[in-house]
């Protein structure tokens, strides 16, 4: 379950996987203001078109794809977004503990698609060049090269030949020189 | 070499006109499924012929099923391979449900020359090509060989396949780099892969021969010379049994990514009524040369400098077969059948006449976002706008499933204008009409495409998605900033409930959190 928050908190902010934040009062209203014009948002169900949000007069189809903890991604208009909702209080915290972290000394390569790993070049220890196949993985009897972005040492290989992965599945691992 | 492959294509051309007796098209088996199921039996039935259709375990409930006149039920067998790739079992069910005649669509048996000579074999008409044909153009180097002796302009390239590396390497310094490997059993982007250095050969050599063993059956690849940045134009081609063989004009299907067609359009704006003479008279000397009849498709490359190079010729109905329907006003359903039936054409070359614009839009459950990666899914709500400037070719419904063992297309939207660009704006106005949910879809990328200011002028090619573009789909101002209140709401309704069940915020009655949470639960 999600962890409740205090009644005493003003706004909570949606932040997006760029770190846009989109910030809304509580209690949460359906109207959003944009400029001086206030607009309202509607969210309505019917046979014909299920659950959608009037908007500016246009229907629009949503949907809910993922809810994990604080994390959303919701389908809007055919395109997906993913946001972790944030209290004032979580937002500063995280705040803190980016800084803390500094910069990526670990790529972690994913799969791109969901597939079956075909092949893997790349073995535990060796060195990695940026733009080196690392796994050959086949989706729709494609094969795709997933290629390291960054030139280092492959510390973890994850995936066996044979294997099937899910969109998203953690591939290798490789430190950053 | 050529010469003696044509004479031996003759005296195999005879053997198969022997079968040819077969003339009759009474009750057809479609040996397929989806939009294309649906769509041979639009026509046949138009055309007063029976249809039978196969229920298969995998989708027993499909939509295609009720536009048969006859269900075989399969439904019950759960089959190693898939009954439309089981040659000897089509051809009893064509025989136990007194079918005269079977029509393969596209995919599947559509191009495999064993499962048409078995077809006429068993007295079946097979509503294509005839199976020399079939074996021609679908083994890509005998197809080279034919159109070299032909005189039809092609990519230099290696004569025949090739075995290894070391062979490739050869072939590839006298051709000059850049070249592309492709599998001599082929198509569908399948087995391809582009070398621009001598260094990828071994690397790019084995991916596309393993490929190819996986696709095709057949690891052979041969080597050409790579065309950069061309167009995609192919001829729609009509033979009929007589030797008459006339071409419908051309389509542009430059709109592709790794190899797959996304979006197609008829006629293509990079052709002048000279251009699309000369490359049609090829299309139709390419045919020819293979004695072809029934509904086919001869593919060039055309670059910059409007010169054009054969690619291949595919001996069967297409996918965006529509496009040139709506600018001829032939049926090629109708026609393929007609031909099957030993009808000669009832139009010349001269009769055909383009008119207005068409734009088809493979519609597809896609994740747009994650590298168009296949989004199988169930379909809750598939609707489409009604004007009059749309055609939808779909095999889908409410409550229908996209597995993942089919090919991932919901619907094919096709949308006519009298000029190209009214046809565009006809396009944009329909997309954002249609409605899907259940499943991600390409939706997205055309709303994006329709937009595009290169698609607009008409001046792209096949390096158009991969090259040209940043953003593969379209979010409009403030469509995140609504999904971030969506996000927002869907919270903070969780945590107020879970504290106090005393939801102290305004809420209008069609802002019933229960219409979202109905949707959570079902994750």
């Amino acid at each position: 379950m999600t962890p409740a928050f205090k009644p005493e908190i003003k706004e909570l902010h949606a932040l997006n996987q760029d770190n846009d934040l989109f910030s809304f009062e509580l209690p949460l209203t359906n109207k959003i203001k944009i400029g001086n014009h206030e607009y309202t948002i509607e969210l309505r169900e019917d046979d014909i078109y299920g659950v959608h949000v009037m908007w500016k007069k246009r229907r629009y189809p949503v949907e809910i794809i993922r809810v994990k903890q604080n994390r959303y991604e919701i389908l809007f208009n055919d395109i997906s977004y993913t946001f972790t909702i944030e209290t004032p209080i979580s937002l500063e915290r995280k705040k803190v503990l980016s800084k803390n972290t500094g910069k990526n000394d670990k790529l972690i390569i994913r799969a791109p698609m969901p597939g079956k790993i075909v092949e893997v070049p790349a073995r535990e220890g060796a060195e990695v060049k940026s733009g080196e196949p690392v796994i050959i993985l086949e989706a729709m009897k494609m094969q795709n090269e997933i290629l390291s972005s960054v030139s280092g040492v492959v510390i973890k290989i994850s995936v066996k030949p044979g294997q099937n992965v899910m969109k998203d599945d953690v591939l290798a691992e490789v430190a950053v020189k | 070499m050529g010469k003696g492959a044509i004479t031996q294509a003759r005296k195999h051309a005879f053997i198969i006109n022997c079968f040819m007796k077969i003339s009759t098209v009474n009750r057809i088996l479609i040996a397929n499924r989806g939009e294309i199921a649906v769509r041979i039996m639009r026509t046949a039935h138009e055309m007063g012929i029976e249809c039978v259709a196969i229920k298969t375990d995998t989708e027993p409930a499909a939509m295609y099923l009720d536009y048969a006149d006859q269900a075989f039920d399969l439904s019950e067998e759960s089959p190693e391979i898939p009954v439309f790739l089981d040659v000897d079992r089509l051809i009893e069910i064509a025989l136990a449900t007194g079918c005269d005649a079977l029509h393969p669509g596209y995919g599947f048996l559509a191009e495999n020359a064993y499962f048409a000579q078995k077809c006429l074999e068993n007295k079946i008409n097979f509503i294509g090509p005839a199976p020399d044909a079939i074996y021609k153009m679908g083994n890509k180097t005998v197809a080279r060989r034919i159109a070299l002796a032909n005189g039809v302009p092609m990519a230099m390239g290696s004569p025949g396949n090739i075995s290894d590396e070391e062979e490739a390497l050869k072939h590839a310094t006298k051709i000059g780099y850049p070249v592309i490997i492709k599998a001599a059993s082929g198509g569908g982007g399948r087995g391809m892969r582009i070398v621009r250095h001598p260094d990828e050969m071994g690397k790019m050599f084995n991916l596309a021969s393993r490929e190819a063993e996986k696709a095709f059956n057949d690891p052979s690849v041969f080597i050409e010379k790579y065309i950069e940045n061309p167009k995609h134009i192919e001829f729609q081609i009509l033979g009929d049994k007589n030797g008459n063989v006339i071409h419908l004009g051309e389509r542009e299907c430059s709109i592709q990514r790794k190899h797959q067609k996304l979006l197609e359009e008829a006629p293509s704006s990079a052709l002048d009524e000279e251009l699309r003479v000369k490359m049609g008279d090829i299309a139709v000397t390419i045919a020819k040369a293979v004695g072809y009849y029934s509904a086919g498709t001869v593919e060039f490359l055309l670059d910059s400098d409007k010169n054009f190079y054969f690619m291949e010729m595919n001996t069967r109905i297409q996918v965006e077969h529509p496009v040139t329907e709506e600018v001829t006003g032939v049926d090629l359903i109708e026609q393929q059948i007609r031909v099957a039936r030993g009808e000669s054409l009832s139009m010349k070359q001269e009769d055909v006449k383009l008119k207005g614009w068409a734009i088809e839009c493979r519609i597809n459950a896609e994740d747009v976002q994650a590298g168009f990666a296949p989004a199988p899914g169930k379909i809750e709500k598939l609707r489409f706008p009604d004007y009059d400037f749309i055609r939808v070719e779909t095999g889908v419904r409410d409550g229908s499933s996209i597995a993942a063992n089919f090919d991932s297309m919901i619907a094919k939207l096709i949308v006519t204008g009298k000029t190209r660009s009214e046809a565009i704006i006809n396009t944009k106005k329909a997309l954002d009409k249609v409605w899907i949910k259940g499943t991600k879809t390409t939706l997205p990328f055309f709303r994006m495409l329709v937009r595009n200011k290169k698609f607009h002028s008409g001046n792209f090619t096949t390096a158009f998605i991969e090259k040209d573009l940043v953003q593969f789909h379209r979010s409009s101002e403030y469509e995140e900033l609504i999904a971030a209140w969506l996000a927002t709401k869907l919270f903070a309704d969780e945590n107020l409930q879970s504290m106090t069940g005393n939801v102290d915020f305004e809420q209008g009655k069609e802002m019933n959190p229960w219409l979202l949470n109905k949707r959570i639960n079902r994750f």
